[in-house]
């Protein structure tokens, strides 16, 4: 029996492709006025346009990842509760990724009292690891249960994921606009 | 009818042997007083915003060029020399082509030089030379790739290149720039701590970190690059030049273009920290009233100006060593040794590197040493000179036939002419300025004699205003006092020269 169906991939594939694209654009929009600054407009929707390319090559490795980390969940559950497990992981995950990098775009300072607080322990680098993986743990293992075990968390992020399918359907029409705007940049 | 050779003219001619195979290397192994200029090598090296602001030689405060004092007593030194614009775009295009940017016309970002150049340019000058190019900057690869029909040797650029990501540049060679622009911002997250990518970049960090772990104890500000992870030493690229030189088929034209000491500012352990503590401050300059940074520190820019002039020691240490190399080739008796630069770079006023509108001396006042091949003694030329001088020059002293296009003059001492005291000397920034339009958006300065004027117009702070600066460069070098008040005649006077240059140049475009 197959493990996955064609509906349940392409579903997974675009909770994938979905914060890798919104990241990208998020980003891209935000570099168009120094590039365009730097050269032209036509150069910014370039740089637009290799990104998205790129969001979408990332996007197939973390949905081929994701599939294989699929094999590891067991058959016990339905296809769907599997899907959207993996989706959330992949959603949760991305998040991180992004808060990791929000750290820098913002600029954020950590206060002195943390920085004192840091240095008065014997391990501060330990203290944070510990700290990193309890908040990474709560954050990954929360959904999971609550998704493996209440039906109307189920049915509440599958009506979320099929909301933001949508949209990831749009992005996908930005990246076939962007493969073209490439190929022209280069032919 | 056929000519048939005798036994007995075969062995006159098999005399003649040993004669044929060693007439080419006669040529080169005559001392340097009896060579002709056209025997003899030209090589020109370019470091990349190398500001003489900044450069002990030129009386800069600090000693950041000891090694290139000690060579200045074999060597002319130009001391008021000019770039022909103030990024690398313009100031390598006036270089190579002897001509302004507003003739040339890549006064934009990686633009190219106008049509007629593609033939008319330093290489397509050098005929008879085996001319050889290498640049870090991709910027000066645009006119490589414009002259190309002029070069027999262009070494790629990744040759010197710790890593090097030869993917884009493969796939997107005719769109190489904005590709690389999204590719670092897609994948390199070590720049400014993002990027497109959410996890691909790290396993892409963690691979190229790998690939130089060896080389990072050396540099403590990080390794030099370009685009983020271009890695380079500028000891690889002066023990590839030294070894490689003495290969070239002579006569031969070199162009070698390195980036140090443009930013960022990585210098080698050894001169690390060297002016850390040396208490030295730069004249204070207030913050230029249109163009400075809104979030300018000026700690910050204190700090950027000393890694700034330890990057210059590391550079100034590896010329030396290049010149060694030419030493023990025998190659500096019979080569034209050129150091140069493309531009400055400044840390005042509110303004740090090179991407700004204003033309202070910092910015646009580069070095210029020419080693004469055999030359014993230092002479010092004070005079105003421009990059557009460079090729006449070079051509004069190797004899080659005068480029009719430059702009530019032969350089003394090397001129059979008088030097003119009175020459006008053009920069001219114009970036935000259509490419085939008359200038109405630009930086332009006239340096003649003791005089610098600088014009602003067309600039939207300006409110519809023009700016107009004047200093005197002899009494105020640091461009503190503006004359354009106090001395209204000498103001006005160069104003109209310059304005009537303007109205020259912008003829074909009207």
């Amino acid at each position: 029996m197959k493990r996955y169906s064609k509906q349940g991939l392409w579903s997974l594939f675009l909770m994938c492709a979905f914060p890798l694209h919104a990241w990208t654009i998020i980003l891209a929009f935000r570099d168009f006025s120094w590039v365009t600054e730097r050269t032209n407009s036509w150069d910014a929707i370039g740089v637009v346009s290799y990104g998205l390319i790129f969001a979408f090559i990332e996007s197939v490795v973390v949905f081929l990842v994701a599939i294989l980390l699929g094999f590891l969940i067991s058959k016990i559950w339905s296809e769907d509760r599997r899907i959207a497990l993996l989706s959330t992981l992949v959603l949760v995950t991305s998040l991180w990724a992004m808060g990791s990098y929000l750290y820098f775009m913002l600029q954020v300072s950590i206060s002195g009292e943390t920085i004192d607080f840091l240095i008065s322990l014997a391990h501060p680098l330990r203290f944070l690891y510990a700290i990193s993986l309890a908040a990474v743990s709560v954050t990954v293992a929360l959904p999971t249960y609550l998704i493996l075990r209440s039906e109307k968390v189920l049915q509440g992020m599958r009506g979320f994921f099929e909301r933001l399918s949508l949209l990831t359907l749009f992005y996908l029409f930005f990246d076939v606009v962007g493969l073209v705007i490439v190929i022209v940049r280069n032919i | 009818m056929k000519t048939r050779i005798t036994r007995r003219d075969f062995l006159k001619l098999a005399g003649l042997l040993p004669l044929s195979i060693a007439a080419p290397g006669l040529a080169n192994s005559l001392p340097p007083g009896e060579q002709t200029g056209a025997s003899q090598n030209v090589i020109i090296i370019v470091f990349d915003a190398f500001s003489a602001h900044n450069i002990s030689l030129y009386e800069y405060g600090r000693e950041t060029t000891p090694n290139l004092a000690r060579l200045a007593e074999r060597a002319v030194v130009y001391h008021n020399h000019y770039a022909g614009g103030n990024f690398t775009t313009p100031g390598t295009a006036s270089l190579l082509t002897g001509t302004l940017p507003w003739t040339h016309r890549a006064f934009h970002h990686r633009e190219k030089v106008e049509e007629p150049f593609v033939n008319k340019n330093i290489f397509s000058a050098f005929q008879g030379y085996h001319r050889t190019v290498y640049s870090h900057n991709p910027l000066v690869d645009v006119y490589f790739e414009q002259f190309k029909k002029g070069i027999e040797d262009w070494i790629p650029r990744n040759r010197l290149f710790l890593r090097n990501d030869i993917i884009v540049p493969t796939l997107f060679s005719r769109d190489e720039d904005i590709a690389t622009v999204s590719w670092v911002r897609s994948i390199k997250n070590k720049e400014e701590g993002f990027s497109y990518s959410l996890f691909l970049s790290h396993l892409y960090e963690l691979f190229q970190e790998e690939k130089i772990k060896d080389f990072k104890p050396q540099f403590p500000n990080g390794l030099p690059n370009i685009a983020g992870d271009n890695y380079y030493t500028l000891g690889d690229a002066t023990d590839w030049l030294g070894e490689n030189l003495r290969n070239f088929p002579q006569p031969f034209m070199g162009y070698f273009h390195f980036l140090p000491p443009h930013a960022p500012y990585a210098t080698h352990k050894d001169f690390y920290g060297r002016f850390a503590h040396d208490g030295w401050k730069p004249e204070r300059k207030p913050p230029d009233s249109l163009f400075s940074d809104a979030n300018y520190k000026e700690e910050q820019d204190l700090k950027k100006r000393k890694n700034y002039d330890e990057f210059i020691l590391y550079v100034d240490s590896e010329f030396k060593r290049l010149f060694e190399y030419l030493d023990a080739s025998g190659l500096s008796e019979n080569t034209w040794v050129v150091l140069t630069s493309d531009h400055g770079e400044m840390f005042e006023r509110g303004i740090t590197g090179h991407k700004t509108p204003v033309l202070y001396e910092p910015v646009i006042r580069i070095p210029l040493m020419i080693f004469e091949p055999g030359r014993k003694t230092r002479a010092d030329v004070h005079l105003p000179t421009s990059a557009v001088d460079l090729l006449p020059t070079l051509l004069h002293v190797t004899g080659q036939k005068q480029a009719d296009w430059t702009e530019g003059i032969v350089l003394p001492p090397f001129s059979d002419l008088n030097p003119d005291s009175g020459r006008n000397v053009y920069v001219l920034e114009a970036k935000k300025n259509k490419k085939y339009a008359p200038l109405s958006l630009a930086t332009a300065t006239l340096v003649k004699g003791q005089y610098k004027l600088m014009y602003f117009f067309g600039y939207d702070e300006l409110g519809g205003e023009e700016r107009i600066e004047l200093y005197d460069l002899e009494g105020d070098p640091e461009e503190m006092n503006d004359l354009h008040v106090s001395k209204m005649e000498t103001s006005q006077e160069l104003l109209n020269e310059l304005k009537i240059k303007l109205a020259e140049v912008n003829e074909p475009y009207q």
